[in-house]
């Protein structure tokens, strides 16, 4: 697709130029997995009767870790949005509407370019989570092929809010409603999900609005792998099942990015 | 075959304003093209329907054979703009937002590196493709807009009020570097401009438009002859000699101003002052004094919009330049 390259290298220097986007970007998860993760120390509650409830995490730091990461990856990608409206203002996206480049290319850069700083920031974040004291315990059958199918979480997760700004973005002018709209979503998405609660702690309302929310899709995909590693029959099935939807979903926002952006973007 | 060729080209925004109106204009090749207006008279939105930045309401053009509505990737590839606003990413140095350029239109590395090195050549860059462009002056960063259109080598050029913002000695300094990009690369130019003196300077024909209006056309002595001449006045010791002068057949009209006062209008006084005194001397008359009157741009658009051109400005128009007045220093 003419254009997306130049255009996605063009992000990319932008953030690895100004580290203040990554620390920014890492800060808030950070304080979450630190203060958040530790508030809350299962053992205490009761032993293996309510670590049952939270899929036998040994503690709540890697119960909640694949919460944290997809809610880093909603975090991240309203940045794709808020670039988009921000050359508009600039007047740089000028320059790309008179230029011979796909128009969809335009959105596409940031959202690929969201995606690769999502995946920067899940790595550190991991590591963060493992040399903290009491933090993340991943399972010892975790393996390398573990490692690629939770990227490949986390980059389905991504690609999906990124694109949901983004089209958010394309016909926006302005910063402010961009925001108004990630505050106000952020919340239901965290909480009506399984980002940070176990679905059998939940109302049953709750649990059940969860249950089609991406975020615990991605959320449990994690989690699974990270807990077990070596995923048993009745949790591979979940586990597939979450991986598919997301990947459908990820194509849906694909055709839709290309479809609105196509016709769509405009000064 | 002309450059660009328009057919009752229009364009009225959501809100109903008629920002271009039945526009028929037609560019040649190789020209320097002025269009010259106030703030909001449909300059920039023509600029844009023609840049295929956004669509006309209704009417259509043909760009070098190309179709307007059909053929926009084609056309893309054929122009290069210079939009109003400031398009270069101030995050990049210059040579990168160059190289971005390039890349929009697959021109190869070692193709777009040799070509951009000549293009911060002209406008005198070279020493500054490595650095940031946050660290330009306004000045050296509508350089870099200028030859961010011309990164693909286009045919036609179009360039949206180039020195606005600009303090006078950079606005004059521009004119050298559009003058000389068009003798040195042959390339069409389209400008916009709401400074009289500026497609004075560097316009081979100028259109006024008003209110999305084309008023006239023409090359800028044209206009101002249009306006019937320039004005000589010359005194003499007597009415005699006065009349002598008055008698002269080479101007388009004279009268007599005063006891021994001629006030005659002349297509050229450039080349007709000269005559006119060779005239007098072979009949032993010289003047007492002589006074010459060019008619400027200013009084031809005074004449055919029936107001001077600094007279207001629109709040949207306001934000953009001052946006980018803020952005220049």
């Amino acid at each position: 697709m003419s254009g997306l390259a130049p255009l996605t290298v063009r992000e990319i220097k932008k953030w690895y130029r100004n580290p203040v986007y990554l620390i920014v970007g890492l800060l808030q998860p950070v304080f979450w997995i630190i203060l958040f993760g530790s508030a809350f120390d299962i053992s205490k509650f009761g032993g293996p009767f309510v670590s049952s409830f939270f899929d036998g995490a040994p503690d709540y730091i890697t119960y909640m870790i694949g919460g944290i990461l997809t809610i880093t990856g909603l975090f991240t990608g309203m940045f794709s949005g808020i670039n988009i409206i921000w050359d508009r203002r600039l007047g740089i996206l000028q320059r790309f509407l008179v230029s011979p480049i796909k128009r969809s290319s335009i959105v596409f850069s940031r959202i690929i370019a969201s995606v690769v700083r999502i995946i920067v920031q899940v790595v550190i974040l991991i590591a963060i989570a493992l040399i903290i004291p009491d933090g993340l315990k991943i399972s010892h059958s975790f393996t390398i092929v573990d490692a690629l199918l939770m990227v490949a979480a986390v980059l389905m997760i991504s690609f999906i809010f990124s694109s949901i700004f983004s089209i958010i973005a394309i016909r926006m002018t302005r910063m402010e409603t961009i925001m108004g709209i990630t505050n106000l979503v952020n919340l239901p998405l965290m909480f009506a999900s399984y980002a940070l609660f176990p679905p059998d702690l939940m109302v049953s309302w709750l649990s059940d609005v969860a249950k089609y929310n991406p975020v615990s899709w991605s959320a449990e995909s994690i989690r699974l792998l990270i807990i077990y590693g070596n995923l048993s029959g009745s949790q591979m099935s979940t586990f597939a099942s979450y991986m598919i939807y997301l990947f459908i979903l990820t194509v849906i926002m694909i055709l839709l990015v290309y479809f609105v952006s196509e016709s769509g973007i405009k000064e | 075959m002309s450059m660009i060729k328009t057919e009752n080209l229009t364009k009225i925004y959501s809100g109903g304003t008629k920002a271009v109106d039945n526009l028929n204009i037609e560019i040649e090749e190789a020209e320097i093209y002025g269009l010259l207006g106030k703030n909001g008279a449909g300059k920039t939105t023509t600029i844009k329907m023609l840049t295929t930045a956004i669509e006309p309401t209704s009417g259509n053009a043909i760009i070098d054979g190309y179709d307007l509505k059909r053929d926009k990737e084609k056309i893309r590839r054929i122009i290069g703009v210079v939009p109003q606003d400031l398009t270069t990413d101030a995050d990049l140095k210059g040579i990168e937002n160059l190289r971005m350029i390039a890349a929009f239109y697959n021109i190869p590395r070692s193709d777009a590196d040799k070509r951009i090195k000549d293009l911060l050549d002209i406008v005198d860059l070279s020493d500054w493709g490595d650095r940031y462009v946050s660290q330009y002056s306004g000045g050296m960063r509508k350089r870099l807009e200028l030859i961010c259109g011309l990164v693909n080598s286009p045919k036609i050029l179009f360039l949206d009020e180039p020195t606005l913002g600009l303090d006078v000695n950079t606005r004059s300094k521009m004119w050298k570097y559009i003058k000389d990009i068009q003798k040195e690369l042959g390339v069409t130019i389209i400008l916009t401009s709401h400074y009289l003196e500026e497609v004075d300077q560097l316009a081979d024909r100028i259109s006024i438009i008003d209110h999305g209006r084309i008023l006239i056309t023409g090359t800028p002595e044209s206009l101002k002859a249009s306006l019937k001449g320039d004005v000589i006045t010359m005194e003499f010791q007597s009415k005699e000699e006065a009349d002598l002068a008055r008698a002269y057949p080479g101007a388009l009209n004279a009268s007599l101003a005063g006891n021994s006062k001629v006030r005659m209008k002349v297509e050229n006084s450039d080349t007709e002052l000269p005559k006119i005194l060779s005239y007098l001397m072979e009949r032993n008359v010289s003047p007492l004094t002589i006074n010459v009157k060019k008619p400027s741009l200013d009084e031809v658009f005074l004449e055919y919009t029936g107001s001077t051109i600094d007279d207001d400005i629109d709040p949207e128009q306001f934000r953009r330049m001052m946006q980018n007045v803020r952005r220049l220093r």
